[in-house]
């Protein structure tokens, strides 16, 4: 072989959640010589460090071991990456929308509709600094929204989210989008007040959890979980080989969900199919079988719990008159009554756990907190925290720095580079709207709530407030800059965002992203940014659940096109901001806080806690990685809630009253008049604002609850230009017209009765509006339901709400209802409504709609990015 | 020494990784003279086929590994000799059959001398290709890409004698083939057939309540108990017509029949009867 094969391999961490916090370390060879990627491919712990240094873990258990191996366990979205940064959707140059004009018509109600022509970065940075400037002026700096969390790239020093919020601040402010704990929406807001576990709601207290259920386990349920899908954009596939470890050791695996998920289909022993959204009312028919049955745990109750006499009061149907009999929940979730008997009653005879990937109908559909609290109700009558019965996640394995939340055995150190992080660190500011919100307050201020929502805050901040924005005597919203443009198609009720982007009021909207696609549609000037290949970074990988590692990030390539990074695009502003004077003078320097990107790489790996005097930095460079070894005492570490189970007293849970609340006295006092989250968890047919049942009005006109999860072939938004996964047959489907829609999963009774078969294109559809699919005539949903994964790229036919809206892309979250997860908690509500579907002829659309249907487009890649730019002047 | 890969579809979880390394190794990539770059879509060197099996809610995936096999008696080397081409085609000493990207330029109809559809056809630089083996690497001492990505060990490859006692229990993609191939399978699934047992007089699940089935052609029984659900499961049995008896204490046997003729089958609720006392 006459060429190096190989080429120069370098790490770049390839995770997509953004913030700094890291996953899914690769190697990729480079051919320097070319300026090109050759290849991805997992990451080698052992490269430079033998397994003593690294004390490699195992577990042991029935006469089985289960070793973590020395390469990184990279999925499809790491491995494709390549096809992102080559993608045909990059934004090339800097671009200004045709007909809006500074110093003239503005025309805020073409926003998504116009061309778009090349300027240089000089000009648009000259253009968005004036723009700052004359805002701060005329209307103060709150007058500013940043939107600057969701997902991204997982950069540091050039931090994909959030260095717009760095430089504001430095000159007055903003208003800040306060992201939600999205994906996890009802343990945030309702599973916290039945057992504390904060920050997430979610079991904070998982250490050794798969060691506990590797030898004294029997089952563990995946109430929706999708461990074959989620934990691909942040730790890829070790949670799936948990999975077959648990089917090896004869773990049983049940899966409850509407959907046969990616995991379901391969790892599970049994499905229990349940409609959208009324896992609720199976929860309580369970309750009730074990009531009836005497088969809970009564001694642990009277010592772990308070308030259970006013569930159980509730669960025979004292309260209401209806006692919630399987027949009961037969009715509203689908679920056969003698099924929900036998497994009531297999529960109560095992040690039972639960795992949870976050995501789906189950937790972020509407009064999501109900189901929440109900799971930890019912591990709470089955002895929560005996050996084998916890709840345990899949993913997010040192989220937030947070040690113990990890399943598996901990490294000595989570690494930290927050020193040298130039994205927004997490925080509350004076004026912040829910990003939940966004649309209202846009358009029709003032708009109120509980909480700063931020996603880490403790249970206690969801009774601060209310809130309100505009916040007394300052601005509504005049300017709209965004680095992470996917509102439309990842948040609740697309179409009003797409409405309040058009807005009279928003006078600017500047957006940087790598790629043209959704809220981009709608800025006035889009700035290239450019992908972590393109720059030498610092990163940490802590969620493989093999060791934690932080790596020197070499830059692969060069800067693609006239790309910079989302920092150095920032500070051009900041440059130009600066010939201002007055508050903006030395902007720059101030922004780059004095030093250059390579000091503030030194600054990461100084403070990333690397025990001091172990390497310097050049070395560092060379070697490119420091890994942490295991704790060495961590077989010691009590597993999961062990000590509470043991130990109440001793070892209490963080509700005020330690114990587990199935009464929640806080809510009692905050909120005496909440029928949707009340202080006892229940069932919640409806609200004011939700109809979203089948045995509604609503639901006779909408018969079908959609399933909506996180997307297997993506990350939300990210990756729907990734050729090497649209080609695969179930991840778009060819349309009669050649364009790739995004898949609808219909079981074949509905199919039958609709007259749709595979391969047609279909509407879905509710009285917000209308998305396109393909559908997939498949048993991988059950009758009743529809399926089809959230994120897709926003293609739109028929911009903003009232119910003329139609998007061809498949962005469901268009038609997602508006109104929050329940009257006093402001969640989304993304998965698990009332939808209806028919087929359409995509060619009597494109007759109707000549200008959406002939935009240019390469099937391959989707929407391309110079689709929207005046011909003749790219 | 002859390498040869094993692929085992009971580990396999469908991830695709093999899939989209192959690309990430091919597409833009030219490793001359093991091959010119594969086109970015349409091609699959290596394609992992997905089967969805089953009826709601005895719903599984099947996935299987397509590619090369590598064959011992390549029929694609021999459609290039009849067509006067011996050597655009040829097998390296550690197995691996390699298209010459040179000498195979303009040869389309080797691409329909595959039994597999293994051979796709470059339009753009008018040559036939398919997986090399990452034979460029492998003479470099390292992995084809598609198996150093494989979370679960279900793609290996190796030296054959390595993987003696799996190549003497594992099956051919085509049976009975004639090309020996170097691609072993594991577990190729067959068919499943499951139900569940339920008394809905007393709408209860039926547990342990014996299940037996009978090949209507071969005459062959099965026997398998229902679990705590009331569920029943058999799993890789053949293509055929099945009567099914059900037999429980207290119960009426019920007896009827079912078909994994077409597809893997869930029979659904046996409803049973009491039996009188």
């Amino acid at each position: 072989m006459d060429k190096n094969v190989r080429g120069t391999s370098i790490v770049k961490g390839l995770g997509f959640n953004s913030f700094g916090i890291g996953t899914n370390a690769c190697t990729v060879d480079v051919d320097e010589e070319q300026d090109k990627i050759i290849r991805i491919r997992p990451f080698h712990f052992d490269e430079h460090y033998t397994p003593e240094e690294l004390n490699a873990w195992k577990i042991e258990a029935r006469g089985k071991t289960f070793e973590p191996g020395f390469k990184t366990l990279i999925g499809s979205l790491s491995l494709s990456y390549k096809k992102r940064v080559y993608s045909k959707n990059r934004i090339p140059y800097p671009l200004k929308r045709v007909d809006w004009d500074p110093n003239g018509e503005r025309n805020p109600q073409n926003r998504g509709k116009s061309e778009y022509v090349r300027i240089s970065w000089d000009e648009a940075t000259s253009l968005i600094a004036a723009e700052i400037k004359r805002i701060h002026e005329q209307y103060g700096p709150e007058a500013i929204l940043c939107e600057v969390d969701g997902h991204g790239e997982t950069k540091v020093v050039h931090a994909s989210h959030g260095s717009i919020t760095n430089l504001l601040n430095l000159c007055g402010g903003f208003t800040l989008q306060s992201r939600q704990p999205d994906s996890w929406e009802g343990w945030y807001w309702g599973a916290k007040h039945i057992w504390g576990m904060d920050p997430l709601g979610q079991n904070s207290l998982q250490n050794n959890i798969i060691k506990d259920i590797s030898e004294n386990g029997d089952g563990v349920l995946f109430w929706g979980c999708d461990v074959e899908t989620t934990p691909l954009g942040w730790g890829g596939f070790m949670a799936s080989r948990l999975c077959s470890w648990f089917t090896e050791l004869g773990v049983k695996q049940i899966h409850i969900s509407p959907d046969v998920n990616y995991t379901n289909a391969v790892h599970a022993d049994k499905w229990i199919p349940v409609l959208p959204n009324t896992d609720a009312a199976l929860q309580l028919a369970i309750a009730y079988t074990w009531i009836k049955e005497g088969t809970y745990d009564a001694d642990y109750l009277a010592t772990h719990a308070v308030g259970f006499d006013n569930f159980k009061y509730y669960v025979l149907g004292g309260e209401d008159g209806v006692p919630k009999t399987p027949k009961w929940a037969e009715a509203i979730c689908g679920v056969p009554s003698y099924t929900i008997k036998a497994f009531a009653r297999w529960w109560a005879k095992n040690a039972v756990s639960i795992a949870h990937c976050n995501g789906g109908s189950y937790i972020r559909s509407c009064f999501a907190h109900e189901p929440a609290r109900l799971e930890v109700a019912l591990l709470g009558m089955q002895g929560l925290g005996k050996p084998g019965a916890n709840q345990f996640k899949m993913l997010e394995w040192t989220l937030f720095g947070i040690p113990t939340v990890t399943p598996l055995p901990p490294s000595t150190v989570i690494p930290n580079i927050g020193a040298a992080y130039r994205g927004f660190i997490t925080g509350t500011m004076p004026s912040f709207i829910p990003k939940t919100m966004i649309p209202q307050a846009i358009m029709d201020p003032p708009v109120q709530w509980y909480g700063h929502v931020a996603a880490g805050l403790p249970r206690e901040d969801q009774f601060t407030g209310p809130f309100t924005f505009p916040v007394e005597g300052k601005s509504r919203i005049h300017m709209v800059w965004s680095d992470s443009p996917c509102w439309e198609t990842c948040w609740n009720g697309g179409f009003e965002m797409q409405d309040a982007l058009r807005h009279e009021s928003v006078e600017f909207v500047v957006i940087q992203h790598p790629w043209m696609e959704n809220d981009c549609n709608f800025a006035d000037i889009i700035l290239p940014s450019n992908t972590k290949f393109e720059t030498a970074d610092i990163g940490t990988d802590s969620d493989s659940g093999q060791w934690n590692v932080v790596f020197y990030e070499k830059q692969a390539i060069k800067p693609r096109m006239e790309s910079k990074s989302d920092v150095e695009g920032v500070g051009e502003i900041a440059k130009a901001l600066e010939k201002f004077g007055g508050i903006y003078e030395n902007l720059y320097d101030r922004f780059m806080g004095g030093k250059t990107y390579d000091e503030w790489i030194e600054t990461g790996f100084e403070t990333c806690g690397i025990p001091e005097g172990t390497m310097t930095f050049e070395e560092f460079k060379e070697k490119q990685y420091y890994p942490f070894p295991t704790r060495k005492d961590w077989k010691d570490i009590p597993a999961g809630l062990i000590e509470f189970h043991d130990d109440p007293e001793g070892h209490p849970l963080r509700t005020p009253t330690g114990k587990l609340e199935y009464y929640s006295t806080t809510l009692a006092e905050n909120f005496p008049d909440d029928k949707e989250r009340g202080p006892i968890p229940k069932w919640v047919a409806v609200s004011e604002e939700h109809h979203e049942r089948k045995s509604t009005e609503r639901g006779r006109i909408y018969p079908f609850l959609l399933v909506s999860n996180h997307p297997h072939f993506r990350v939300h938004a990210q990756h729907d230009d990734v050729t090497w996964l649209r080609e695969i047959e179930t991840c778009k489907v060819v349309g009669p017209d050649g364009y790739r829609y995004e898949p609808i999963w219909v079981n074949p009774i509905d199919a039958g009765k609709l007259g749709l078969k595979t391969g047609d294109i279909a509407k879905l559809y509710n009285e917000r509006g209308g998305v396109l699919g393909g559908v997939i005539v498949t048993e991988r949903i059950m009758p009743g339901a529809l399926y089809q994964d959230h994120g897709s790229r926003v293609d739109s036919i028929v911009m903003g709400a009232g119910g003329e809206g139609l998007d061809r892309g498949g962005a469901n979250n268009l038609i997602a209802p508006t109104a929050c997860t329940s009257k006093n908690t402001v969640g989304e509500v993304t998965s698990g409504f009332l939808v209806n579907i028919e087929k359409v002829d995509v060619f009597d659309l494109a007759e109707r709609y000549p200008e959406a249907f002939n935009r240019p487009y390469d099937p391959d890649c989707g929407l391309i990015a110079t689709a929207r730019v005046r011909q003749g002047e790219e | 020494m002859g390498k040869v890969f094993v692929f085992d579809a009971d580990k396999c979880t469908g991830c695709r990784n093999c899939q989209l390394a192959c690309k990430d190794e091919h597409v833009d990539n030219d490793w001359s003279p093991i091959a010119l770059p594969q086109p970015d879509t349409g091609q699959f060197w290596l394609n992992l086929k997905e089967k969805v099996r089953g009826q709601v809610p005895k719903v599984k995936l099947s996935y299987m590994v397509h590619m090369c096999q590598h064959c011992d008696a390549a029929p694609c080397m021999e459609a290039a000799a009849d067509m006067g081409h011996a050597d655009a085609i040829y097998k390296r000493p550690d197995g691996l059959v390699i298209i010459d990207p040179v000498k195979a330029k303009g040869l389309e109809s080797i691409r329909d001398a595959c039994p597999y559809g293994a051979i796709f056809w470059n339009e753009e630089l008018s040559v036939p290709q398919k997986c090399t083996g990452c034979a460029h690497l492998v003479d470099e001492g390292l992995l084809p890409h598609c198996v150093d990505v494989c979370p679960h060990g279900a793609l290996r490859f190796g030296d054959e004698e390595e993987f003696a006692e799996e190549i003497a229990v594992s099956e051919e993609l085509i049976p009975d083939s004639g090309v020996k191939p170097r691609v072993h399978y594991l577990n190729i699934p067959k068919r499943f057939l499951g139900g569940i047992v339920v008394d809905l007089e007393e709408d209860e699940v039926v547990i342990g309540a014996k299940v037996t089935i009978e090949n209507l052609e071969t005459g062959d029984v099965m026997a398998t108990e229902t679990d705590d659900f009331g569920d029943f499961w058999f799993h890789q049995i053949d293509a055929a017509q099945w009567r099914v008896y059900v037999e429980a204490d207290g119960y009426m046997t019920r007896v009827i029949e079912a078909s994994t003729v077409e597809e893997d089958r869930n029979v659904g609720p046996i409803e049973v009867f009491a039996s009188l006392t």
